[in-house]
Order: structure tokens, then sequence, then C-alpha cells
């Protein structure tokens, strides 16, 4: 299985366990994952994302081939190009996370518009957690609401030839982002570590309307528990060609492995 | 971690060697495995006004029995609040009638307004009494610390049977839920009323799950179902540090996967999963006395 929903570090609110890179090697054997794309935790309230971005790397350099670098960059920030560089150059990455409502501001904006064309150039998957924490659990320090499906779906339009990712979302076939004939290009997959199986089951609904090659296994570990990730496409109804490009053909695919 | 000190096999257990990977058995394999009746201390069937509540049941059921819950607890609530007498009285018959549609796998908690206090009491007698209802079920139409609670609390003390009650912390009250309980308020109960099975709800769907685990240190009486969407790591960890699993519920809330999730990831003895799984919720079932 390939995880393109995992992570390294601190985060800012709460202790994080198994957030090391040994820590987490450990925690994907048991569960039987081999490759995780993985970004710093802490580049999420780091004012210089690109700090958290050169943490991971190090950390991950006599394991690179189990983890797979995505980069926080901030549009917003200064030097965000010559840190999109360094990822590509430096440290071989092979995705972008970008948090806009962390880092304050808007996907559609041109900053952020040129950065995503410039990831789309290098070859590099840009990733969006729709959400970090559920906003009802948030600290007193922060207000952060969940990135908005018709803004995702505003950039996926104005950049068609980028590929998108889109992490730790739900609700999507309440939105545009899940419906058929949306008009939309076919450049995002969502992953399923916050979709249900069960009662609604968003997860096989989205099957039907994007297609089974743009779902992508995503646990969001260590910030969740990988289990409801795996008990998830064991409880889907699905043809176990299906789950195999769930667990790794479309990340596979997606990142060029 | 004292009590739940982990074992070799155990490790391997919480660590989803059951569950993951593939060729791994289902899920419900899992869970079975653990020789416990699987008992969903939190769940709800569907509001009649939903068209398809029949047939969403139904796909409830069918989720638990491949994911290995034996048996669900549940609950039926009407979507408007303040909750008005004939929308409890309606939400009981439906709820009376489930327990035929699906015998030994639904049991049943009476839903009352505490607000209407007499009718309330009459409501839960009839229910426990006659329909065999295991509970009471809470919403936030009051806070659990108000007086308005003594009455229903004290029968429920009576007849042997739990209450669960809708809990939540957040750093802001949810405007549809002005009287929204938490583990503070629960406590103030609990504290008052030492010998009530309270069970404060879904420790993962009820804002700041740290916040709500400190603060049920200090009522030892009360239980937490460990139900709800939010699947961060370590809060069955936490629960059992700070609580001990004697205090802990299995529960859905109906995020199936989810919560089945949540329990076989969590690094807990196997000790301690047995309980939390099915043990601890029996013996509450058990202590329930003839109205």
């Amino acid at each position: 299985m390939i995880d393109l929903n995992a992570y390294l570090g601190h985060f800012a609110f709460r202790p994080l366990r198994h957030n090391t890179a040994e820590g987490l090697l450990r925690w994907m054997d048991q569960k039987g994952i081999e490759r995780a794309a993985v970004s710093s935790a802490a580049a999420i309230t780091y004012r210089n994302a690109a700090a958290g971005n050169e943490e991971v790397a190090r950390q991950i350099q006599p394991h690179r081939d189990r983890f797979i670098l995505f980069g926080v960059l901030n549009p917003a920030y200064a030097g965000w190009r010559e840190d999109l560089r360094r990822l590509f150059e430096r440290h071989s990455a092979r995705g972008l996370r970008l948090y806009p409502r962390w880092h304050n501001y808007r996907l559609t904006d041109p900053v952020c518009l040129e950065l995503v064309r410039e990831a789309a150039a290098a070859s590099l998957v840009v990733s969006i957690p729709v959400r970090v924490e559920d906003r009802r659990q948030q600290s007193w320090l922060v207000d952060i609401p969940d990135v908005d499906h018709a803004e995702i779906a505003a950039l996926v339009r104005a950049v068609p030839e980028a590929r998108f990712v889109l992490l730790n979302g739900s609700g999507y076939t309440g939105s545009i982002l899940g419906r058929t004939e949306n008009g939309l290009p076919a450049n995002y997959s969502v992953d399923i570590s916050l979709l249900t199986v069960e009662l609604a089951n968003e997860l096989g609904r989205l099957l039907e309307v994007l297609g089974e090659d743009r779902v992508v296994f995503g646990t969001g570990m260590p910030f969740h528990y990988p289990d409801p990730a795996l008990v998830k496409l064991e409880l889907l109804e699905a043809p176990e060609f299906v789950k195999e490009k769930i667990r790794r053909g479309n990340a596979s695919r997606l990142l060029g492995l | 971690m004292s009590q739940a000190v982990l074992r070799r096999r155990d490790l391997f257990l919480a660590a989803g060697g059951l569950a993951a990977g593939e060729g791994a058995p289902l899920p419900g394999a899992s869970l079975r495995s653990y020789g416990v009746k699987v008992t969903d201390a939190h769940d709800h069937l569907h509001h009649r006004s939903r068209p398809t509540w029949r047939e969403d049941d139904k796909k409830l059921i069918d989720a638990a029995d491949r994911l290995g819950i034996d048996q669900l607890c549940c609950s039926i609530l009407p979507p408007e609040r303040p909750t008005t007498l004939e929308g409890f009285r309606e939400c009981n018959r439906w709820m009376a009638e489930a327990l035929g549609r699906f015998p030994g796998r639904v049991l049943g908690y009476v839903f009352v307004n505490p607000g209407y206090t007499r009718e309330a009491l009459e409501e839960v007698r009839r229910y426990v009494g006659d329909h065999g209802f295991i509970g009471i079920k809470l919403y936030n139409d009051y806070r659990a610390d108000e007086p308005v609670l003594w009455p229903l609390v004290e029968l429920a003390i009576q007849l042997g049977v739990p209450i669960l009650h809708h809990a939540g912390h957040t750093r802001w009250l949810p405007q549809p839920q002005p009287r929204i309980s938490d583990a503070g308020h629960l406590s103030v109960l609990a504290r008052r009323y030492p010998e009530a099975m309270i069970i404060c709800a879904h420790i993962a769907g009820g804002g700041d799950w740290e916040w709500t685990i400190k603060a049920l240190r200090g009522a030892p009486s009360l239980y937490l179902d460990l139900s709800g969407s939010v699947i961060d790591e370590g809060v069955v960890e936490m629960a059992v540090e700070e609580l001990g699993a004697e205090r802990l519920l299995f529960a859905c809330d109906m995020s199936l996967t989810a919560s089945v999730g949540r329990i076989l990831g969590a690094q807990i003895t196997g000790d301690a999963r047995r309980k939390i799984l099915g043990e601890n919720m029996q013996r509450i079932l058990a202590r329930r006395r003839a109205a």
C-alpha cells in the first residue's frame, strides 16, 4: 500500500506519537504500508514553512525507499520560488502540500496560481489537506475552517495541467467536486481517510462519479489512526482490482513510481 | 501505561496485525477474535421523516454484521429542537417496533425531553418496564447540571438502567446547541448521584477530547463512550491511561468504520480491549431491574 497522506514532526496543538521517521516506519510495517508521502506537521504553523521541509528531508534521508517527500510551501511568504526549486532539485520532492487557511491566502490568489503552475511544470503533485483538525476541537488561539470546496474547484479549473490530491476531505458528493458533469478537469483525486463506506457510502459514490482511477489510499497518520482507512477498504464493496488501484496503483501512477 | 502495559501479542493485535494488509481477515473477524459480545453502546436508527429510513436502518445493521458488532444500543431522535412531547413519544414507538425488526441485535434507549417531567417519567417506566428498553437517552434539551434532570436520574437508579447523555466541549457553544453538556456538567450530576450509570457520549465527536478526558477524571462513576467520526490517534490510549478501561465503552454513533478502526488501532492490552468492546456494557446491561 502507498499512503498519500502522512506526516512527520510535531504539531503545535497536541502531541503526536509515531512522528519520527523510525517510529512511522515501524507503524507502517505493522499495518502493511510500504511507502508514504510525508510532509512536515510543524510547517503547518511555522512562519517559514520551508524550515519544516528541511527537517523532514533530513529525517527521511536514510529511508528514501519508503518515504516520498512532499514539501509545504506558502506562496504568500518570501522566497517560495527558491524553496520550490530546492524541493525538487535538492530534495527530490514529488509533491507539495498547501494550507491556504493556515497560511492565510486563497487558492485562487495569483501568487498561488503561479506556484501551482510552477509545480505542474516540475511534475510535482499538489496535495491540499482540506482540514488538519476537526474544527470543534481547535485551540482557542486559532479558528481555521476547512478549505472551501468551491475554492478548490476554482483552482483545479484554473490550472488544468496540474495534478491534485485532496486529503482529509469529506462531503464531496454534496459539492461541485463530487458531482458528475461538473465541468471540471479530471485532474484531482481524493483520499479515503475521512470518507464513509457505511450508510451514505461516500467512497462508493465517488468511485462511481470520479472513477476508480481518482481515489487513493490515505490515512492521515500520525494525526490519525491508520486503521479506519484499512477497515474501509475491507468493508468497501468493490472488485479486488479496484481496491488494488486504491491501495497502490493510482498513487504509483500519480507519483511516477 | 498502568494496567495497559502491552505484551508482545497485544502489540501485534493493537497494531492491526489482524486487520491490516493484503490477505488479512475481515475486520469483523478481528472484533470477534476477542471472544466477547461486541456491544455498540451508542447508536441510532433513523427518524421516519427520512424517506429511506427502513433501508438505511438495514444498511446500519448489515455494516455492523460485517464488522463483527453483535448488539447495537440505539435510540431514535427527532430532528426538531427543543424536543416536543409528541416528538419523543413517536420516536419511542418506532424504536419499540424496531426491536421486533432486529430481535436480539438492536437494544433500545428510551429518548425523552426532561422538561416534560411527568410524561418523561411515564415514558421511561413504560418502555423500560413493558418493552425491555435498556436505558435512557438524553440530548441537549437541558444541560446535565440542571435540576430538571434529577427525577429521571433517580428513576434510572431505581430501574438499574444507564443514561446515555449527549456531550461535547468546544471553545465555542455550537449555535444550534445552546444547552449542550460537557464532561464538567456531567461530572456535577455524577457527583450528586454516584450510584447512577451515566455515560458521556462520543469522545471522538464532541470537540476537545483531551479536555473531556481530563474533566472526567474527577467523577469516577461516569462512563465514556468512544464513538465518533474523529479518528485522532491517541484518544483511546489517553482514555485508558487516565480513566481506566473499566469506564470505557465501545460505540459508533453511526461512524462505524472510524469507531471500529479506532479500537483496532489503539495500543492497549487485549484485556482492556475486551472490556471496552463488550464486557463493560454487558455488565451495565446486567444491572437492569424489573420496573
